[in-house]
């Protein structure tokens, strides 16, 4: 119960905060111009506007993740609103996992109203989207559980902007993770090889989530890969999780 | 060791508690805390007084969970200090604090009330009570962002004893208040003493502690520099007399104040026969003599006086 509330406190702060609906203006604005996209398109137009509209989701619904999770416990902190809940009942991995479950909570609604945008679109534009649509979305929400939970921990220990910073190059290289692996297996050297395997294993890799072609192509849903790809995501976010709890448990608020 | 933990009529213990902190690029350390030795007792009121920087807050953290002790113990109503479900029968009001602003006071005592695991509706209950208590029941629904220092001030006495405590802990609850708010938070006090809880408060307005204290602790500079009843650390003895009188008659001693016909001078209790004296046989008049009693604060001061490093004295540094 008290995980609950400290997570539907954070959701209704999340929800109150101005800038996250600038943002999902943004999104929604761009889901809409994608429609518009298609009449400058030579080809396939029913596969630009999923494009567009699948890569928006994907785009804003990872900066919605960083823009809340970079100082979601840091803003605590220097708020001094840590004060009055750290000193109840509330163990510090209750405070770490409540805060981040609001999020993945904020982060939910909002993939999903995107998506709803998305289907509304779709059904009026073409057809209603097939299945593979909608277990997107859910991989997607695996990529932004995991995000959230990186961005989480560097905001245990380091301001929004150092926190922004580091979440920002965790995503950039987690995307480009299968090019790491790529060049440390073309790279002449032993160390560079090595290193190379090193960050692959030790980063994540965002492109695991990814369903994006096979949601614009129609292709049928890779249960395996699904599967694959939820285990990866749950275990490596509680992994970071953990480690962002551990680091909080032993800071004193100052 | 055993018996004094399991003794429920301490509510508080504090055991050989001293806290280090780092500080600095090259994280020198800084004591912050050394070696307190405290208790306080089931329904008293107990004040922790002593000057910025002596450990007060540092104490109330530790107590609180929002900081470890470097060394040495605590147990609060039994239980360490360290463990969350200690603090079930605790409430705390930070210095100065701060709260969702986006939320009002009813949602964020709803809240606070959750945390502690309250049924919804005792919840309810309790906010209403407290709203109406502190006189915010025609603002209850607004958000605290339009709230002026002295209502949040209030809301944080509320969410202290949402749960109606077994321990209440207020750091510097006077803080900036004006005389009203200062009233209703030394009534609070009261009440909550009269409720049956312990209350433990850290203020530097020393006329309130000594006026709403049991006990009183003093600290400088991390250390327990005396406890005890208002009046065992005070005592009767009187410190100084002023002596006013009229006429031509120079008297030694601090003057003051003086005017055409009248003067007052403040003198030791070992001059005062033969100041008297002197008035008398130089034909003047005694008009007043008022006994100066120690009080907290000239306890306190005298307190910090010893404490000093020689060096500090020497350079005249406070």
């Amino acid at each position: 119960m008290r995980i609950w509330a400290l997570a539907t406190n954070t959701f209704r702060e999340a929800v109150r905060d101005r800038v996250l609906y600038s943002i999902l203006f943004f999104a929604v604005g761009v889901l809409l111009l994608s429609v518009a996209v298609q009449e400058l398109t030579i080809g396939d137009q029913a596969k630009v506007v999923r494009s567009v509209a699948q890569g928006a989701i994907d785009l804003f619904g990872s900066l919605i993740a960083m823009f809340l999770g970079i100082s979601i416990v840091y803003k605590e902190i220097e708020r001094k609103t840590a004060y009055t809940i750290l000193s109840k009942p509330i163990a510090r991995w209750r405070f770490v996992v409540g805060k981040y479950l609001g999020l993945v909570l904020t982060l939910a609604v909002e993939v999903a109203f995107l998506l709803l945008l998305y289907v509304l679109l779709m059904t009026f534009q073409q057809k209603f989207p097939p299945g593979i649509v909608f277990v997107s979305m859910g991989t997607l929400m695996l990529e932004l559980l995991l995000l959230t939970a990186w961005a989480t921990l560097f905001s245990t220990f380091s301001t929004p902007v150092t926190a922004s910073a580091f979440t920002l190059a965790i995503f950039v290289i987690g995307h480009l993770a299968d090019d790491i692996w790529l060049f440390g297996n073309q790279a002449e050297s032993e160390s560079l090889r090595q290193m190379a395997r090193v960050l692959y294993w030790a980063l994540p890799n965002f492109e695991v989530f990814s369903l994006r072609v096979e949601a614009v192509h129609e292709l049928p849903i890779p249960w395996q890969r699904v599967g694959w790809a939820a285990a990866y995501g749950l275990a490596y976010t509680s992994a970071v999780l953990g480690l962002a709890v551990a680091i909080f448990r032993h800071r004193d608020l100052k | 060791m055993a018996s004094a933990l399991s003794d429920p009529d301490i509510v508080v213990r504090t055991e050989g508690l001293r806290k280090v902190y780092r500080s600095g690029f090259w994280m020198r350390p800084v004591v912050g805390l050394e070696g307190l030795d405290l208790e306080v007792r089931r329904g008293e009121v107990f004040g922790i007084v002593g000057p910025n920087g002596a450990g007060k807050t540092t104490t109330i953290k530790i107590l609180t969970g929002l900081q470890r002790a470097t060394q040495g113990m605590a147990w609060i109503l039994g239980k360490p200090y360290d463990q969350p479900e200690t603090r079930l029968r605790m409430g705390f009001l930070p210095e100065r604090p701060y709260f969702y602003e986006h939320l009002s006071a009813r949602e964020l005592l709803d809240f606070y009330g959750r945390l502690f695991d309250m049924p919804g509706p005792r919840r309810a209950r309790r906010i209403a009570e407290l709203l109406e208590r502190v006189d915010l029941v025609r603002f209850a629904d607004v958000p605290l962002r339009k709230y002026s220092k002295g209502m949040v001030q209030r809301v944080g006495v509320c969410q202290a004893i949402i749960h109606e405590p077994d321990l209440v802990i207020l750091d510097e609850p006077m803080s900036g208040l004006d005389p009203l708010g200062r009233a209703l938070v030394r009534d609070v006090i009261m009440e909550e003493r009269a409720r049956g809880a312990t209350v433990c408060f850290s203020s530097h307005i020393l006329s309130d502690v000594q006026e709403l204290s049991d006990r009183v602790a003093i600290i400088v500079r991390g250390k327990l520099r005396g406890i005890g009843s208002v009046h065992q650390l005070i005592g009767d003895r009187v410190r100084h007399v002023d002596l006013t009188y009229a006429g031509e008659v120079a008297v030694p001693g601090t003057e003051l104040r003086s005017d055409d016909a009248t003067r007052t001078v403040r003198l030791a209790p070992a001059q005062v026969d033969q100041a008297v004296a002197a008035v008398v046989h130089g034909g003047g008049r005694v008009l007043e003599l008022s006994p100066v009693r120690d009080s907290l604060e000239s306890v306190l001061l005298d307190e910090v006086e010893r404490a000093r490093p020689v060096d500090d004295k020497r350079l005249g540094v406070l």
